[in-house]
């Protein structure tokens, strides 16, 4: 992966709206901090994007549809990108979001776990876990350890792809994971 | 010309519809709120009798008039909960109002607060979360993640006055024990606007869709179950989803008013109906979030 942006969200809520909020609430605020992760993404070439929870508090559905919904449906195609440090709150605040809008992410949580969040199906979940848990396989190999037949296994695998939440290189799919 | 709306004696969600009958009853002249033999009210009769005040107002109508509690005790948890520094501005107080000490109820985790923006929001939630989250979780046994959903639930609360109500709205919460009607202690959000309401709100996008159906019990349905909102854009609508999956998780309580209608997702502890329509006109929308406390 070429180059890589790191984001903590906490710092551009100051920079954005407020020192002294320490929550991401409300749509205003979701938006502010939105078009300030935008800034930061337009004036580099990272591939990957990682945004970095690790200081926000409380997120709530407006915000979390302002910031993750509209960035991957805006640039989710532009480049990769990786939710870090997130709590179960969080997760719960982003989860629905992405379900609605037919979106999925990679997320780390604050123990370092990775998990895919979003819309898919129960197969392809399976096959991040594959991925995620023993590195880079072919579909071949992915159908093994899952007992899928190798078709059920590849379309699993290209839905993950077409989600930007693995990639493929030589046949061979990677988890997004490394920060 | 004077017209009396009297306050329940016991004035909380149960009994705000005979508040609003007599809000909504009779033709013009000034209105007297009398509140003298009021023995106790919730956040939600608070918030809510604060709503019918600025509803007045905003209407162009003469300063309206409020007589306090008059037993003492009462006069003077309503000035601790908040309620009289906020209506001073609304009414004309008959009634020496009592002055609220420094340091409040601990059972009143939110003072009567005004929203009307975003930063509103933020100070809200900060709050509760800086002030609430301890006290959520040892008098109510919730889990630590449970109380950040408090806290989002209670955001998207406030946020549906910024977005939707056309002016602004008042929030409060509170803890108490029911004892007769529950058993165990709660804590109480009451979200109050003197607004637009769902169904103006909604209507431009949604009433062709509903036809002769259209009304306020429609436009509760749209924006509660089907999770439409007023705006095009396709993320909107998750904030009342998220805050029925909030309280569906922890057998909580949401009953959203507004108009002549009441939508209420009931939970088994709680005889409630799912719906009620043709209510007497209360004007914008008034919402209630109960969290019961767990394990007992």
């Amino acid at each position: 992966m070429r180059a890589m942006a790191w984001i903590d969200l906490k710092d551009v809520l100051g920079r954005t709206v407020s020192g002294v909020y320490g929550d991401l609430v409300t749509r205003r605020t979701g938006h502010a901090v939105r078009c300030g992760i935008e800034q930061l993404l337009d004036g580099g070439e990272s591939e990957l994007a990682v945004i970095d929870f690790g200081t926000v508090r409380l997120m709530d559905h407006s915000c979390a549809d302002e910031i993750i919904g509209k960035l991957l449906l805006q640039q989710g195609q532009v480049r990769y990108f990786l939710l870090t440090g997130l709590d179960p709150s969080h997760e719960e605040a982003i989860a629905p979001v992405l379900e609605r809008h037919g979106l999925a992410v990679v997320a780390r949580d604050r123990a370092g776990r990775v998990k895919v969040l979003g819309a898919l199906p129960e197969s392809a979940r399976r096959a991040f876990r594959v991925l995620a848990d023993d590195g880079p396989a072919l579909p071949d190999e992915v159908a093994a350890k899952l007992a899928l037949s190798p078709a059920v296994a590849r379309a699993a695998l290209e839905t993950l792809r077409e989600c930007r939440v693995v990639r493929e290189q030589e046949g061979h799919y990677q988890a997004l994971r490394n920060a | 010309m004077t017209r009396v709306v009297e306050v329940p004696a016991q004035f909380d969600d149960r009994s705000f519809d005979q508040f609003a009958r007599a809000f909504a009853g009779g033709d013009g002249g000034r209105l007297l709120f009398d509140a003298h033999a009021a023995q106790w009210a919730s956040p939600f009769g608070l918030v809510g009798l604060l709503s019918a005040g600025q509803a007045v107002t905003e209407a162009g109508g003469e300063r309206p008039l409020l007589t306090l509690p008059q037993d003492r005790d009462v006069a003077h948890y309503w000035a601790r909960a908040g309620f009289v520094q906020h209506a001073e501005g609304l009414f004309e107080i008959h009634g020496r109002a009592p002055r609220a000490p420094a340091h409040g109820e601990s059972d009143v985790l939110l003072e009567v607060t005004p929203v009307k923006g975003a930063d509103d929001v933020h100070e809200v939630v900060g709050h509760i979360q800086d002030r609430a989250a301890a006290i959520l979780t040892r008098e109510l046994g919730l889990e630590a993640a449970a109380t950040m959903g408090f806290g989002m639930a209670l955001s998207e609360a406030c946020q549906n006055i910024v977005e939707h109500a056309g002016t602004g709205g008042w929030v409060a919460v509170q803890t108490y024990t029911w004892r007769r009607r529950l058993g165990r202690r709660v804590v109480v959000i009451a979200v109050s606007d003197a607004g637009v309401g769902f169904r103006r709100s909604l209507e431009a996008t949604q009433a062709r869709r509903f036809g002769d159906r259209w009304g306020d019990a429609a436009a509760l349905e749209a924006a509660l179950i089907q999770g439409v909102s007023r705006f095009r854009d396709p993320g909107r609508g998750q904030g009342l989803a998220g805050i029925r999956r909030y309280l569906s998780r922890w057998a909580g309580k949401l009953a959203v008013r507004s108009g002549t209608a009441r939508w209420t997702m009931v939970p088994p502890w709680d005889d409630d109906v799912p719906l009620a329509n043709q209510l007497p006109f209360f004007p914008g929308t008034q919402l209630l979030m109960i969290v019961p406390a767990q394990g007992e």
